[in-house]
C-alpha cells in the first residue's frame, strides 16, 4: 500500500497514543478536608485582594494581631497576646507574644506589622482596600501620596536608588524633611523640601532637571512616622486612631491588616514572593502548592504558635464556581463543604428536609436592595420613593425567587448585630402606597413615567426584577421594564447614574451598623443614588467620634430613621448563608459574617459520613506534600 | 515547500498585528475596566491603581507600550490572577486543554470515520439510518445537554466515573466524550458525503473491475480522497478544541484555557484576554497551514505555492 493509504491509519494510531500522553499528572493523595472556594484567588498578597475566596485562603495562612472566635466572632488574642486601650478609646497598645514565628522560623515582631502597614498604605502597592486602615491617624493622607501633602508637613522622599546593601526589591533610599512649598502644575510638581537645614528640590520620575537643581525621586509622601502606628520595642506596638472605633480589634483580623514578611517580599519582589516555594507566612496553615483554576493545597504550619489547636493536616481549596458541579462533587463525597448550590436544588432540599444535617441556612449581615436614582424625576419625590417601597410583597420574592429562607428586609442594616435593632420602615401597605402616589400627582399611576429596573445578568436577579416589576404594575398601576447588563457595563451605568432603579447588595465587613450606614453619606463612593442629607452626614460623623456606646447606637438609630424616611433605596431581603457541610464536620459555625476559620474545623471520625458513598477514598492519614520536613521540634507554646 | 511555509509565517505575523490592534481598541472601548467591583473604589485609590498599571496614560501610548511588550513575547501580568503572568497562565492551562482536546479529537475521529465509512458503504441500510440519525442528534444537541445526560448516566445511575476534576484518566473520559461528540457527528456526516461522492467515480469502478476486494477498494482507493474534506474541517476544529471549551471545563471543573478565555474578556482582564486571542490566532493559523500541507500528501493534484 502506498503511504497515502496508510495515512488515515497513522492518524488514528497517533490520536490513540496521545491518550497516554493526556494523563499528564499523577493523582494526588487525598486531603483531609476539601472545600469549594468558588473563583480562583486573585492573589495571595492580602494587600491587593478584596474578595471572599481570597479571604478564605489568606485569612488562614496569615495571622493578625487578633483572630476571631469561629462561633461568636469575638476578637481573641492572635499574634498579640494582650492589649490595652486608652480611656479615650483611641490608643491601642499591643503586646506581642514571643513565640509567634514566621514559617521560616524567625519571630514575628512589631516591626513586621509596621512594615506591612507601610506597604499596605503605600500608593505604589495599589491596595484597593487601603481605606480599611484609614482609621489610623494620618493613614489616609499617607496613602494619597503627593496629593495628601501640604506645605509644613513632614515628608519622606523615596529615591529611585536603593540604599547600598539593601535587598533587590527593598524600597528606595528614604530622605526625611519638611515640605517648604510645592511648585509647578498638576502633572509636573516640584517639591521643595528642607533637609538638614538645606532646601532641595525633588521631582518624581526617572530623571531630574540638573540645570534647575532638581533631583529625581520615586515618590514624595507624608512621613510614615506621622502615621498612628509605631513599634515601641520588638514586641510592643502602639496604634493611634482618628476616632474611637469599637470594631478596630475585629478589623485587625481582616485581611487588610495582616503582617507580611519583609525579608521575603524584598528578596523576591511582587508577585514572585507569593509563589509556594517563596512565600513566608505566620498563620495556622501554609501553602503546599497552587494550580491555577484547580486547587490550592494547604498544609498545617508546624511552626504556628498554637498548632495544638489546629486539627486538619491537609486541606484542599478547589476553584470551582459552577453551582451544579459543586453540588455533584458534594453528593459524590468528594468535597466536605460547598458555599453555594443551585436554587432549584436548594429549594428541593429544604422542602423535603433531606439534608437537614448538612444544610441549615442562617442569616448573616448582608442586605439585598434596590437603588433609586434620586437625580431623576419622579424619583426625586420622596412620596414616590416611599410608595415604591410600600407597594412590594417581599414575602412573595423570598418565597418564589430566592428560596433559602431569606428574611424580608425593611431596613438597610441587617438584623443580627447585637445591641442594635435596625430602624425598619413600616411593612408593606398597598393602600398607603397608592395614597402617596396620588399625593405626588399620579393617582392610580396615571401619568407616571415608565421605570426601568437595571440588574447584572444573573438568573436570580432577573427573577427578582421581574417580580418587582409585576408587583409595581399590579399595585400602583405604573409601568416598568427590566434591563440586564453584563457586569462591567452594569457597574459603569450605575456610576454614571444611567438608571432609574438598580439592584444592589451590601455585606458587612465587621459587625457594626457603621458598615452599612457609612455607604450612604453624601457623595460616598457606594451611595450611587445621588441622595444627600446633611443631618444624616452629621449623625454618621458624630457616631464615629462618640466614645459612649449607648449614645453611639442612638446616633445610628437617628441616622437610619432618616434614611428609611427618605428612602433613597428599597431594602428587599437579608441574606442567609447557603453553606452545605458534611455532617461529620465539627467546628463549623454559621455566624453573622459567614466566616469560617479553617483552624477551628475538625472531623468527627465517630460520626457517620453522609451522602453518596462515604467521605474519603483513602484513609485520612495525613500526607505531607511539598516543603521540607520540619527541622526541629518547637518549644511547647505558652498560652496566657 | 519552504517558501510556502515562509510566506505563510509572514502572513501570520501581519494577521497577529491586525488582531492585536483590533482586540486592543475593542477591549478598551467597552464600558467598564479591570478594577470594577461590587464596591466602588475611592477615587484616590483608583488613581493609584490605574497609575500602577499604566492605564492612566493616553490610549495610543498604552497601545505602543503593549505592542512593544507583545513583540518581545512578554504578555505581562494578568489583571485578575495577579500572581501570574499571562505566560504562566497559558503554560498551565494549554497542556490541560490540549490533552483533553486530543482525546476528544481521537474519539471524534475514530467514531466519526467508522460511522461515516460504514454508512457510505452500506448506503440506505438500517445501519446507515441509525448512524446518521445519531449524527444529526449529536450536531443538534449542545455540549451542556450531552454533559448533563452523561453525568446522570455515568456518575449517578451507573457510578463508574467521578463527577468532576482533573488528574486521573477516569476524570478525563467523560469530558472528552462530551467535547468530542458534536465533532464526531460532524466528521461522520462529512465522511459519508465525500465517500459517496468518491465511490461513484471512475477510478473506483476500475479498481473494482480489477477484482480487488471490497476492503482494498475502500481502504486503499476511496478513503484517501474522501479524507480531504475531513482534513479541512479538522484544521479549525482542532484550533477550537485545543484552546478549550468553556462549557465542558466549567461543568467538569477542568483547569484548562477555555474558562480563562471567556472570563478574561468578561472581567476586562486586558492582558489575559489579549494573550488568549493571540494564542488562538497562532493555533488557528498553524492548523490551517498543516491542513494545506497535508493536502499535498493526500491528493497528488494539489501543489503548494
Amino acid at each position: 500500500m502506498s503511504m497515502r493509504a496508510w495515512l488515515p491509519l497513522l492518524m488514528v494510531v497517533l490520536g490513540l497514543s496521545d491518550v497516554a500522553w493526556a494523563v499528564l499528572r499523577v493523582q494526588l493523595p487525598p486531603a483531609d478536608f476539601t472545600f469549594i472556594n468558588e473563583t480562583e484567588v486573585k492573589s495571595l498578597d492580602w494587600a491587593v485582594v478584596t474578595g471572599i475566596p481570597e479571604h478564605r485562603i489568606v485569612g488562614n495562612i496569615f495571622e493578625g494581631l487578633t483572630r476571631l472566635d469561629a462561633a461568636t466572632l469575638e476578637p481573641l488574642p492572635g499574634v498579640a497576646e494582650r492589649w490595652e486601650i486608652s480611656d479615650d478609646k483611641k490608643t491601642y497598645t499591643f503586646h506581642l507574644r514571643k513565640n509567634a514565628k514566621w514559617s521560616n522560623g524567625k519571630p514575628v515582631t512589631a516591626h513586621d506589622f509596621i512594615y506591612s502597614l507601610q506597604r499596605f498604605l503605600d500608593p505604589q502597592t495599589g491596595a484597593e482596600y487601603a481605606y480599611q486602615a484609614w482609621y489610623l491617624v494620618n493613614a489616609r493622607r499617607y496613602s494619597l501620596g503627593e496629593k495628601g501633602l501640604e506645605p509644613g508637613d513632614s515628608v519622606e522622599i523615596e529615591l529611585n536608588e536603593r540604599p547600598t546593601g539593601a535587598r533587590p526589591f527593598a524600597r528606595g533610599e528614604l530622605l526625611h524633611g519638611k515640605l517648604v512649598r510645592v511648585e509647578g502644575a498638576e502633572q509636573d510638581r516640584v517639591f521643595v523640601v528642607k533637609i538638614d537645614g538645606r532646601e532641595r528640590k525633588f521631582r518624581t520620575g526617572e530623571k531630574g532637571d540638573e540645570a534647575a537643581g532638581m533631583e529625581p525621586a520615586k515618590q514624595v509622601l507624608l512621613d510614615f512616622r506621622e502615621v498612628g502606628a509605631r513599634a515601641i520595642d520588638d514586641y510592643t506596638l502602639e496604634m493611634r486612631l482618628e476616632n474611637p472605633t469599637p470594631f478596630w480589634l475585629e478589623l485587625l483580623n481582616y485581611h487588610a491588616l495582616l503582617p507580611v514578611n519583609q525579608e521575603c517580599i524584598e528578596t523576591y519582589g511582587s508577585p514572585e514572593w507569593t509563589y509556594a516555594e517563596n512565600i513566608v507566612t505566620n498563620g495556622p496553615y501554609r501553602i503546599a502548592f497552587r494550580r491555577i483554576r484547580d486547587r490550592i493545597r494547604l498544609v498545617k504550619n508546624e511552626r504556628y504558635w498554637d498548632k495544638q489547636r489546629v486539627k486538619l493536616n491537609v486541606i484542599d481549596a478547589l476553584a470551582i464556581n459552577t453551582q451544579v458541579t459543586m453540588f455533584n462533587l458534594f453528593t459524590t463525597g468528594k468535597v466536605d463543604w460547598i458555599t453555594d448550590l443551585p436554587a432549584i436544588v436548594l429549594r428541593g432540599l429544604l422542602k423535603s428536609g433531606a439534608a437537614r444535617d448538612e444544610l441549615d441556612p442562617k442569616p448573616y449581615l448582608g442586605t439585598y436592595y434596590f437603588l433609586l436614582n434620586t437625580r431623576r424625576k419622579p424619583l426625586d419625590d420622596v412620596r414616590v420613593r416611599r410608595a415604591l417601597a410600600l407597594a412590594l410583597d417581599r414575602e412573595e420574592i423570598t418565597r418564589t425567587a430566592t428560596g433559602a429562607g431569606e428574611v424580608p428586609a425593611y431596613s438597610l442594616v441587617p438584623l443580627g448585630i447585637s445591641g442594635y435593632m435596625p430602624e425598619q420602615f413600616s411593612t408593606e401597605n398597598v393602600r398607603e402606597a397608592q395614597r402617596l402616589l396620588a399625593e405626588a400627582g399620579y393617582p392610580d399611576g396615571i401619568g407616571f413615567p415608565k421605570l426601568e429596573i437595571l440588574y447584572n445578568t444573573q438568573q436570580a436577579h432577573q427573577t427578582i426584577a421581574q417580580l418587582v416589576r409585576k408587583q409595581w404594575e399590579k399595585n400602583l398601576g405604573i409601568t416598568a421594564s427590566t434591563r440586564n447588563e453584563e457586569w462591567g457595563s452594569y457597574q459603569t451605568s450605575i456610576r454614571q447614574f444611567e438608571f432609574d432603579v438598580a439592584r444592589r447588595a451590601w455585606i458587612a465587613d465587621y459587625i457594626d451598623p457603621n458598615s452599612h450606614l457609612d455607604i450612604m453619606v453624601t457623595d460616598g463612593e457606594n451611595n450611587n443614588t445621588g441622595w444627600s442629607n446633611a443631618e444624616y452626614d452629621r449623625l454618621i460623623a458624630a457616631a464615629r467620634a462618640e466614645t459612649d456606646e449607648n449614645k453611639r447606637v442612638e446616633l445610628f438609630h437617628q441616622a437610619e430613621r432618616i434614611l428609611m424616611d427618605e428612602m433613597p433605596l428599597i431594602p428587599i431581603y437579608y441574606y442567609v448563608d447557603k453553606n452545605m457541610v458534611k455532617s461529620d464536620v465539627r467546628g463549623f459555625y454559621r455566624n453573622p459574617l459567614d466566616q469560617h476559620p479553617l483552624s477551628a474545623i475538625w472531623i468527627d471520625e465517630a460520626a457517620a459520613p453522609t451522602g453518596g458513598w462515604g467521605r474519603r477514598t483513602a484513609s485520612p492519614q495525613s500526607i505531607e506534600v511539598g516543603g521540607p520536613a520540619e527541622p526541629r521540634p518547637l518549644p511547647p507554646d505558652v498560652r496566657e | 515547500m519552504l517558501k510556502f511555509i515562509f510566506v505563510r509565517l509572514l502572513w501570520m505575523a501581519i494577521t497577529l498585528w491586525v488582531v492585536f490592534t483590533l482586540t486592543f481598541f475593542l477591549m478598551r472601548s467597552v464600558p467598564g475596566g479591570p478594577f470594577d467591583s461590587d464596591r466602588r473604589l475611592d477615587p484616590e485609590i483608583e488613581q493609584n491603581m490605574l497609575r500602577r498599571y499604566h492605564l492612566d496614560e493616553p490610549l495610543f501610548q498604552q497601545y505602543l507600550r503593549e505592542l512593544g511588550n507583545v513583540a518581545r513575547f512578554d504578555l505581562g501580568y494578568s489583571f485578575k490572577l495577579r500572581d501570574y503572568t499571562v505566560n504562566n497562565v497559558i503554560a498551565e492551562g494549554l497542556p490541560i486543554s490540549a490533552a483533553l482536546g486530543i482525546l476528544a479529537l481521537s474519539f471524534a475521529l475514530t467514531l466519526g470515520l467508522v460511522a461515516g465509512i460504514t454508512s457510505a458503504v452500506r448506503r440506505g441500510s438500517a445501519a446507515d439510518l441509525v448512524l446518521m440519525s445519531l449524527a444529526t442528534i449529536g450536531i443538534a444537541l449542545p455540549n451542556f445537554v450531552i454533559a448533563g445526560i452523561a453525568i446522570i448516566l455515568f456518575v449517578f445511575l451507573i457510578p463508574i466515573f467521578p463527577a468532576a476534576g482533573w488528574g486521573s484518566l477516569s476524570q478525563v473520559v467523560l469530558p472528552a466524550l462530551c467535547l468530542g461528540a458534536p465533532h464526531a457527528a460532524d466528521v461522520a456526516r462529512i465522511t459519508r458525503t465525500s465517500m459517496l461522492d468518491i465511490l461513484s467515480q471512475d477510478h473506483i469502478r476500475t479498481a473494482r473491475a480489477k477484482g480487488l476486494s471490497k476492503l482494498r477498494v475502500v481502504w486503499g482507493h476511496a478513503l484517501p480522497g474522501a479524507l480531504l474534506p475531513v482534513v479541512s474541517y479538522l484544521g479549525p476544529a482542532t484550533a477550537y478544541i485545543l484552546t478549550g471549551s468553556l462549557v465542558i471545563e466549567q461543568i467538569f471543573a477542568i483547569p484548562g484555557l477555555g474558562s480563562h478565555f471567556i472570563e478574561a474578556s468578561l472581567q476586562r482582564d486586558y492582558t489575559l484576554a489579549m494573550g488568549c486571542v493571540l494564542l488562538y490566532t497562532v493555533i488557528l493559523f498553524t492548523m490551517n497551514m498543516l491542513v494545506d500541507l497535508s493536502y499535498s500528501l493526500l491528493d497528488p493534484r494539489v501543489e503548494l505555492d
